[in-house]
This record gives C-alpha cells, structure tokens and sequence, in this order.
C-alpha cells in the first residue's frame, strides 16, 4: 500500500524536499530544462511513507503537484536520500548505479531534472569569473 | 587477432576469449565477458570428458559473431579427431552460444560435456589495477538456471545462464549427459544474461529488436559508396565503415539511437572528445551519429561546481562509466568531466552538422546548451584570467592531469624536454575556442536570432585571433608553440599540434606557409604521416605514445587543416601517407603506430599497446577521403575541389548525403608530369 503525501504549504513546511520543489516552480523559465517537455514522477520513501511528487515540465517551466496523473518518468528513492541530492551531497547517477535510486521511462527528462541538483558546499570553481558563483546556482 | 584473443561486442556488452573460446580470466587478465563496465563471466570453460579442447579455426563471422571450430585434446602435434566440436557465440544482452557436437566414428560415444562458469564482477577499472572486492557472491539456482551473484548494500548484478538440453546445474557450471549416435550430432544453445540489478529497470527493452546482422546490412547499405581503381582504398574505407557499426554504443537516453564510442573493447562508452571528433570525420557519411552525440552530450552538460568530477557549468563531459567504482565514488565517471577540448567541440560539432545536414531544428532545440558551452570558455576555461583556455584537475586524486587529447604525463614539454607546470593553456585548446566562437556567431545570427550575441562572440574572437599569433608565435623558429605555462612562458616544442590550429582557423595568413613547412619537414613528417612530436625535440621518441608516434586521427585535423588555407598538395601528401599505412592493419587503422621514417623501416610499425579498432582512427580516412576530394558545404550545395595524391588514380564517392539530398563527387589524380 502506498500513501499520498499530504499537501505542504510551501510557506510553512520546513521540509527541504517541497521547499526545492516549491522553488523550482516559482522561478521563471529555467534554461536546463528548456529543451524537455513532459511529466516526472517523484516516488520518496520515508519509512511506511510514499510521496509522490509530479512535476510538469513545458518550456522551462515547472508546476508541482501531488494529484495523480500519467507520469513519461518514475523516480523511485528514499527521501532521505533525495533531501542529500537536493543539498549537493548526493549524486545521483551514482545512485542510481548503486541501485539506490530507480529511475523508469523517458531518461532524458530524468537526466536533464538531476542537473538542477546543486554541487557539492565545498566545491569551488578555480579562480576567474567563475569561481565566485560556488557552488549553488 | 594478433594477441590470440577473440572479440565479439555490440555495444557496451564484450566477450574476450581464447581462441577456443574459453575463459579464464585472472584479476589483471583482460578476458571475460563484460557489460557495463563490469566482468559478467571470469572463467566460461568447455570440457568434454574432463578434456580441454584445440582449436582448428575460428571465424570471425561478424562483429558480434564468431565460430569455433574444436576437437578434444590438446597439446600435441597429432590430434584423433574422432569427434568435432562447434560453438558459436553472438554477442546481445549477455551472449548466446551454439554449441554442436559431432561424432565422426560408426559407433555410438557417450559423453560429459562440461561448461565451467564463475564471475568475479571485477570493474574495468579493477581490471586494470587489481583491486579487492568488497561486496560478497552468492551463486544459486533457480529455475532451471545457474544465477551467479554480486551484492555490495544495494548494487547488485548477476548473470543468468541457461541451457536448452536438460543439464545437470551446480554452482560451479552445467553437465550434459551426452549420447550421439553414429556420425549424429548433438547440439544445445546456452544463453547467458546480464543483470543490473534495480538499474534493469531503466534500462531500453531490447527484446523483438531487428537482427544484428540486418541492421549492419542497413548501416553499410546506407553509406555512400566508393569507386576508386585503388583496391586497397576501397577496402580501407569499407573497413572503416563496418568497424563504425561496431563502435556505436546506444546510451539509454538516446532510445535506440547510437553515438561512436571511443574505442574497442575496453572504451565502449561516451567519451565527450572522441564522440565529437568521430561524429566530425563520419559527417559526410553518416550524419546522424553527429545528432545523436549532441543530444546525448547535451543532455549530460554540466551545470554544477563539482570538485570530484571536475565538473562546471556548461561543461561537456568527458567520460561516462557504470561500474562499481564509479557507483561508489572510487571513481569520478559518473560521468566525468576534465576535458578542456570537448566543451568548445562541442559548438563545432553543432555548427558543422547544421551546415552538411541543414538540420535548423536541433540547432535551435540545443541552443541552451551551445549558450552554456560557450560561456564555459570564458566564466570557467580561463584559469589564469589571461584569456586563454587552460586546465588543472580539482580531482587531485582520481582526475585527470592532462585534459587535452595528449593526455599522458609527457606529452607537453619544453624543448629541452622538461615539464611545465599547472595549469597548462595549450595551444590547439585556443584553436578550438576561437573556431566556436567564430561557428557560435554564425548560429546566433542566424538560428537564434541574437546579432548582439555573434557581434560579441565575433569581437572575442578576432581578440583571441589576434593575442594568440603574438602570444603562441616561437619567433626564431617560427611556429607555435605547444603551451603557454603558469609564467606565461612559452612551452615551445615543436608539436603536431600546430596542424589543429590551421583546422581551427586561428593561424593568421602570413604565418599559415611557416607552419606548413614545419608540419610537412622531415622532423614532423615521417612519410607516414606527421608526428606528434618533433625528430630532435628533448623527449622525442618514435614509439612514445604522445612524444613521437603518429596518430591517423590527428593526421585527418591536419589535412582537413591544410585543406582549409589552400595546401591542397600537403594535404594529399598526408591522405597518402596514412591510407597508405592502413593497407598494412588490414584497413584498421590503429591509434597510433611508430614515428620511424618511413624509408628506414618501409612499413608503420604498430606501437605496442594501441586499441584497435579505435572510433578516432576508424574515422580518419573517412576526414581524409573528404580531404582529398575538397569536399565543403556551401550554402545549400556541396562543393567539390579534389585534389587526389598520384597514388590514389581516380575516385568517386557516390551518394553523399546532406542539406542537398545524395550528391556523387569525383576526383582524378594529376599525373606527374
């Protein structure tokens, strides 16, 4: 048996899971997705827990949402790990060769979602313009 | 198969095994079969009667197929072949081997046949290094099937083997109970499967796909055609084109379309440089392994800082693996991204195949990413802050020092032989930067509808153009120099590298004349074809993998280089030099074979360890071909300019595909007078 998630009001909810979904889809058209159309399914484990996150990408942008509906990608992880993607200490295609994260269907949308995952905090660019960006976008 | 191994792959999935077929892998031992960057089987070994088996021959039927002729015995000069043995192997998801037995005798014979199957999961990587194991196995059996297993925490693989006759299974092999009557035969089919584990699930459904051998048919029907009255040209190029087929590799995201892997059989994966570089030779030829290498790369770009990986926004990667080490972060390749070539390549790439196919749509989808690559020159290349691409590993530990495509330890070094240090701006990385700005120009103006952007990228451009021919110019010798080092100075050997730089179009009109006289010298140019480093520079040595030999993918930058600034003579020169070597690999050019003078030792002398067949040199008579003939997308036409060596007689390429449909080139060479 699965669970949908409750819904979280982003303003409220200290989770750091919705907070980066949330953020994605208040910001404006976000160029890494600009080439990627379709709808990714989220499935976090979090003990008995499944929650499920549907993401809808068209043209850069992306609506959140937990109703269910046809997914072209599934990705299926432990929260707890997701929460370490989201805050650069996982990545996730070695995870997914580690077979700690499933991804199914269209691989390109799950590849182009993951490169919004930020790098590691203590990664740091060499010198030049680049490098006062650190880590996160 | 000079080493006496036997290959057979299709895609990523290899089998190597002695010329009986067998397997017996050690840690360091390069045999197996192989998946993913992991060793599926260690040791797959025939018996019949407790006996090992001699090979009479093998066929190498096809890329994924081979033959093993057999009779028991072994070791002596005479063999009773009362009995002959068949197997023959195809490679797909894990293999598939026939295996026939046929009794010669008017009797009856019984007999235990035996096949011994263990796997160590060994990485590539492990392979090479001879590490440990951490994970445990387990072997069971299930079903009716032998299931050899791996299991570290959640990383799982296994690999199933099954067989079509009734088989007595233990976890060590199968045992057939034979009987064959007089000159019968009996005959069973074992079937040997790879698991990934949870990552099976993501992985393309390959089942009801077409046969291979139909869709190498299609592959090679669909080439254009060379006509030349030079045999061995015509099978040089024919070689090349099968060998092609075999190097594509079908990532999971390009559902079903291939992109050229680097090499065989240890490089079946994306590498961001040779992709790009084999996608640029194949364009005339076989234009959508160009598309399928931008989609996949762009669909990787990096976007992050991340030190491990040496990873940057807008950072084409530069390699991708799948084994346990990079799973569990041993290594960086998950994918790996210190290149400091494949990211301005990258906008070559896009803007050369919009010119032969006239593919405006990819163009325009992907202009994201050939935005992200060239800001990476500028934001995140320029190191030193002194406008030049340069390079240094993050990854002090598992990266990669060099991440040019001289990449070994000595590769870049000063006349007098010593090493400069991090980091290192080396001089074709400038080339490279400057032709995707100039090609990011034109795309921009015309694609993406932003003249200020080309206005911009044009002004960089000439700015770079312009610095480069003061800064990289070794005055008193007149070349460029290989680097500029941390001081600025110039590394100032002399350097096949010069050749990339006439293909970039950086070289300014009054020093291109210098720079060809160098190339074409007897210190550069062995007869062969240009070395990659100088006869008389301090660490020349012809059989040195970067400091002397000659590499046939460099050799087809440079003519195409050549061909670029009007030196239609010396680029006929180095086509005839190289497609002349090929004759002596069988068509299959290796990596690189010996710096020697050609006179001296009359054919290439093969350099030891080169991998064969190699994407980048499977490529080059493809690029020289396209050389020779002048071949240059014009607008919406094709023009034609050839300019053929005296060897080469006359020849045609027929239906060349492109913007304009199929278009037929030909080419006669002058006679001397």
């Amino acid at each position: 048996m699965t669970a949908t998630g409750r819904i979280i009001n982003p303003r409220t909810a200290p989770d750091p899971v919705g907070e980066f979904f949330y953020r994605l889809a208040e910001r404006g058209p976000e160029p890494l997705l600009a080439n990627v159309s379709g709808t990714l399914r989220f499935d976090l484990l979090d003990g008995e827990r499944v929650e499920h996150w549907y993401l809808t990408i068209k043209n850069g942008h992306v609506a959140v949402s937990h109703d269910d509906a046809d997914a072209d990608a599934v990705v299926r992880t432990a929260k707890a790990l997701f929460e370490g993607m989201t805050a650069g200490r996982v990545n996730a295609m070695a995870a997914a060769l580690r077979g700690t994260l499933v991804p199914r269907g269209n691989l390109t949308l799950v590849v182009s979602f993951q490169r919004l995952f930020p790098g590691p905090a203590t990664s740091r660019a060499h010198a030049g313009p680049g490098s006062d960006e650190g880590s996160t976008r | 198969m000079t080493d006496g191994l036997v290959r057979v792959l299709e895609g990523n999935t290899f089998v190597v095994s002695d010329k009986r077929g067998d397997i017996e892998a050690s840690a360091t031992d390069p045999t197996g079969l192989f998946s993913f960057d992991t060793r599926f089987l260690s040791r797959w070994v025939l018996t019949v009667n407790g006996q090992r088996l001699n090979p009479l021959s093998v066929d190498d039927l096809h890329y994924f197929e081979a033959r093993f002729f057999l009779v028991p015995g072994t070791g002596t000069v005479y063999v009773d072949a009362k009995l002959s043995v068949i197997r023959v192997r195809a490679v797909g998801d894990g293999f598939h081997e026939e295996l026939t037995i046929l009794n010669h005798e008017d009797k009856p014979v019984d007999l235990q046949v035996r096949i011994d199957a263990s796997s160590d999961f060994a990485d590539l990587f492990e392979v090479k290094d001879a590490l440990e194991k951490k994970g445990t196995y387990r072997n069971r059996i299930e079903r009716g099937r032998l299931v050899l297993g791996y299991q570290r925490e959640t990383y799982q693989r296994a690999t199933l083997i099954s067989a079509t006759s009734p088989a007595e299974i233990d976890d060590g092999g199968l045992t057939f109970p034979v009987r064959i009557e007089p000159h019968g035969q009996w005959r069973t089919e074992l079937q040997v499967v790879t698991d990934m584990g949870a990552l099976e699930a993501a992985l393309p459904d390959t089942r009801g796909r077409p046969s291979m051998a139909r869709g190498l048919q299609k592959w090679v029907g669909k080439a254009p055609q060379l006509e030349s009255s030079l045999e061995s040209l015509k099978a040089t190029y024919q070689r090349s084109i099968v060998d092609l087929a075999a190097l594509r590799f079908s990532p999971a995201l390009a559902a079903g379309d291939s992109l050229p892997a680097a090499g065989l059989p240890w490089f079946m994966t994306m590498f961001g440089r040779d992709s790009i570089f084999t996608s640029l030779q194949a364009l005339p030829f076989m234009p959508e392994l160009a598309a399928t290498t931008l989609r996949v790369l762009g669909a990787w770009q990096g976007s992050r800082v991340d030190d491990f990986r040496d990873e940057d926004p807008g950072r084409i990667l530069h390699e991708m693996r799948y084994g346990e080490m990079t799973a569990f972060e041993d290594r960086p390749h998950s994918p790996y991204y210190g290149s400091a070539d494949a990211t301005p390549l990258y906008v070559v790439l896009m803007d050369e195949y919009e010119r032969w196919t006239g593919d405006s749509k990819l163009v325009r989808d992907f202009e994201p990413q050939a935005r992200a690559a060239l800001n990476w020159i500028g934001e995140y290349a320029d190191l030193q802050g002194n406008g030049y691409v340069s390079y240094k590993r993050r990854n002090e530990e598992t990266g990669l020092e060099n991440q040019c495509w001289k990449d070994s330890g000595d590769s870049i070094s000063y006349h007098d032989g010593t090493l400069p240090g991090f980091p290192r701006a080396t001089c074709e990385l400038q080339g490279y930067a400057y032709d995707a700005k100039v090609r990011g120009a034109r795309l921009a103006r015309r694609f993406w509808h932003d003249p200020e952007f080309a206005g911009k990228l044009e002004k960089e451009a000439a700015d770079l153009k312009r610095r480069f021919n003061r800064g990289f110019w070794v005055k008193n010798r007149g070349y460029f120099a290989i680097a500029l080092d941390t001081d600025g100075r110039q590394v100032d050997s002399l350097t096949s590298n010069i050749g990339h730089l006439l293909w970039s179009g950086i070289v300014e009109k009054s020093k291109a004349r210098s720079v060809v006289r160098h190339l074409m010298s007897a210190q550069l140019f062995s007869g062969w074809g240009v070395r990659t480093l100088a006869e008389g520079e301090g660490r020349y040595n012809p059989i040195g993998y970067h400091v002397g030999t000659v590499w046939p993918f460099d050799n087809s930058i440079i003519a195409w280089g050549l061909r670029k600034y009007g030196f239609k003579e010396e680029a006929a020169r180095i086509a005839d030099g190289i497609l002349g070597a090929a004759q002596y690999f069988d068509g299959c050019l290796p990596e690189a074979f010996g710096g020697y003078p050609r006179q001296m030792t009359k054919y290439p002398v093969q350099y030891p360890t080169a991998c064969s067949p190699q994407a980048w040199s499977t490529g080059a008579p493809l690029l020289l071909l396209r050389a020779v003939l002048g071949l240059e997308p014009v607008g919406d036409n094709l023009v034609v300019d050839p300019a053929l060596p005296v060897s080469a007689g006359w020849l045609e390429l027929l239906d060349i595909p492109g913007r304009w449909g199929r278009i037929d080139a030909f080419g006669r060479s002058r006679r001397r007078p």
